[in-house]
């Protein structure tokens, strides 16, 4: 041992550690890094330089250059323990999906240390958790309370428990018969799946669970847990039909509702922010795999909003993106999610549109802030926008070529003279 | 096979078998030879002065955990095991001494061998 030099030992040391260590300066490129750091960044890589942090990770973690870009203090944590989501899809089944942890503390004007570490399994038990504490929070508070089902393959109800009558105010007798996705309008859910894809789902994996509003036969609504889970008469045999189960949760509390807030909304407008938004839009595309249904993005960016900031002030500029936002907000879709991309570029993410639907969408927000009205000292302020609308089925089922494809559309709009929504010419024949 | 003639292109799993220990020291690039459970059983004189690591530490350990986890991904850990027959060279970046280092890779694995090696050019 004592023939070892203490630098041998300490390399041995940073060779083993199981953590990935990375000194880089402001632009990303890595002065030192362990092994392990390399394990992760290297397949993220591709074909980018493995040498610069940013650009390795370019594809997977573009926040993290601009996080440390709006650093202002010569020292201090940028972020920890900062997700990077590495597979957007549902990846193979056999592994968890992979996640890791990045912190990135800056120690001076040009120095940065980032810790880089694999957090998968973490995430994959805390998702478990969370369902579970959603579903078994409420087994405590009243376990015959739950409004028990069965459907058969078709979807129409073949049994139901008093409880239904009482949770929904549909009668649970002439309910018999009839269709369970007609009896239980829920199309104002928030960004849930209906019924039937539920079932879809469960037949498929078993079972399928979520939480969402429901509305009552007297038109309240009310936040609701659905449990679909598919039912065969043996083992081996295919599903016969579906148990559905139904509770009435108390709405999450006020606090909780504020975390979730601050974490996906953008402060400024209130609309989505960017990771809200590319959470939702990869919880979508899965749903568009499995399900097959058309999904819509429409990208916007206001007009000449340089000059707008410059002759009326940035507070009024302020003012402007929040009415934006207001205005385009009103016009969503149940589950569709609006949210500020940019500085004053927003999107809007549009499940179960088609092509067609989603230009119909962006035309009447085109018109929305076309008519915005804003006084200000230095007169009334107006504006006007540029749009454009690409769907995932064009895009052959990427995200990034759905944004880049809107962005395209976007740009051409501008290139056509601004305030409108991109089509193509054989549209507009 | 003389020295001279072991260049790094086609230098083979059985060449490197039949070299003494002194003879892989002296080649110019980095030899690692390691058994199915990745415990490494040659470490050579290169490849020691490139990551500063003496081979009387290296030998014994579990290749992949211990002393190159940034190969102990799907570009080359995995391959060792999903593949019996590996004779490939791929670019890869190391980190020598902390420092990221572009190199190129040689990966030689045959069924009936019991051992199998890495070998790192510079």
């Amino acid at each position: 041992m004592s023939e070892k030099s203490s630098e041998e030992q300490l390399l041995e040391f940073l060779y083993a550690c199981p953590v990935g260590l990375i000194e880089c300066d402001l632009t990303g490129d890595i002065v030192m890094m362990n092994p392990h750091a390399m394990q992760h960044l290297l397949p993220l890589a591709g074909q980018r330089d493995a040498g610069n942090l940013f650009a390795a990770l370019e594809h997977h973690a573009p926040e993290l250059r601009s996080l440390v870009a709006a650093y202002q203090p010569t020292m201090g944590r940028i972020c920890d323990g900062h997700r990077i989501f590495v597979d957007l899809g549902p990846g193979r089944r056999t592994q968890a999906p992979r996640v890791l942890a990045c912190t990135i503390v800056k120690l001076g004007a040009d120095r940065l240390m980032v810790t880089l570490s694999e957090i998968s399994q973490q995430v994959v038990q805390e998702e478990r958790l969370r369902q579970a504490d959603t579903w078994f929070a409420t087994l405590l508070d009243g376990v015959n309370e739950y409004a028990a089902l069965a459907v058969d393959r078709a979807g129409v109800i073949t049994a139901a428990n008093p409880c239904f009558t009482r949770q929904t105010g549909f009668d649970h007798v002439a309910a018999l018969g009839r269709d369970l996705a007609e009896v239980l309008q829920s199309d104002n859910t928030g960004g849930d799946l209906r019924l039937g894809e539920q079932i879809e789902i469960a037949g498929r994996d078993g079972w399928h669970l979520q939480e969402g509003w429901q509305a009552r036969a007297n038109g309240e609504r009310y936040w609701c847990q659905r449990l679909v889970v598919a039912q065969s008469e043996t083992d081996t045999s295919p599903y016969t039909g579906f148990s559905v189960i139904l509770r009435d949760v108390p709405r999450r509390e006020a606090a909780a509702e504020d975390v979730r807030r601050l974490l996906t909304r953008d402060h400024l407008t209130g609309a989505a922010n960017r990771r809200h938004f590319s959470q939702a839009m990869e919880r979508e595309q899965a749903h568009w795999r499995e399900l097959r249904q058309s999904l819509s993005l429409i990208v916007l960016d206001l007009d000449h909003f340089k000059s707008v900031n410059d002759t009326y002030g940035h507070p009024m500029g302020d003012l402007l993106l929040c009415r934006v936002a207001e205005v385009c907000a009103t016009l969503l879709p149940p589950r569709g999610i609006f949210a500020r991309l940019g500085g004053e570029e927003f999107g809007a993410l549009l499940p179960r549109y088609d092509r067609e639907q989603a230009l119909g969408l962006a035309e009447q927000m085109r018109e929305r802030i076309a008519g915005i009205l804003l006084d200000t000292p230095n007169g009334v302020l107006t504006a006007t926008a540029s749009l454009g609308c690409a769907t995932l089925e064009e895009a052959g089922g990427s995200i990034d070529a759905l944004i880049k494809l809107a962005d395209e559309r976007l740009y051409a709009a501008k290139q056509a003279g601004r305030n409108q929504v991109h089509r193509l010419t054989a549209d507009a024949a | 096979m003389t020295i001279e003639e072991a260049c790094f292109e086609a230098i083979s799993l059985r060449d490197l078998e039949t070299m003494s220990a002194a003879e892989q020291d002296a080649l110019p690039f980095g030899v690692v030879g390691f058994g199915a459970d990745t415990i490494v059983q040659r470490y050579n004189a290169t490849e020691a002065r490139m990551s500063g690591l003496d081979p009387s530490t290296v030998l014994g350990v579990p290749f992949f955990d211990a002393v190159a986890q940034c190969m102990n991904n799907f570009m080359i850990a995995q391959r060792f095991e999903d593949e019996p027959r590996i004779d490939d060279i791929v670019p890869y970046v190391l980190t020598l001494r902390m420092r990221p280092t572009k190199v190129r890779l040689k990966l030689l694995a045959e069924p009936d061998m019991p051992r199998r090696y890495v070998l790192i050019e510079r």
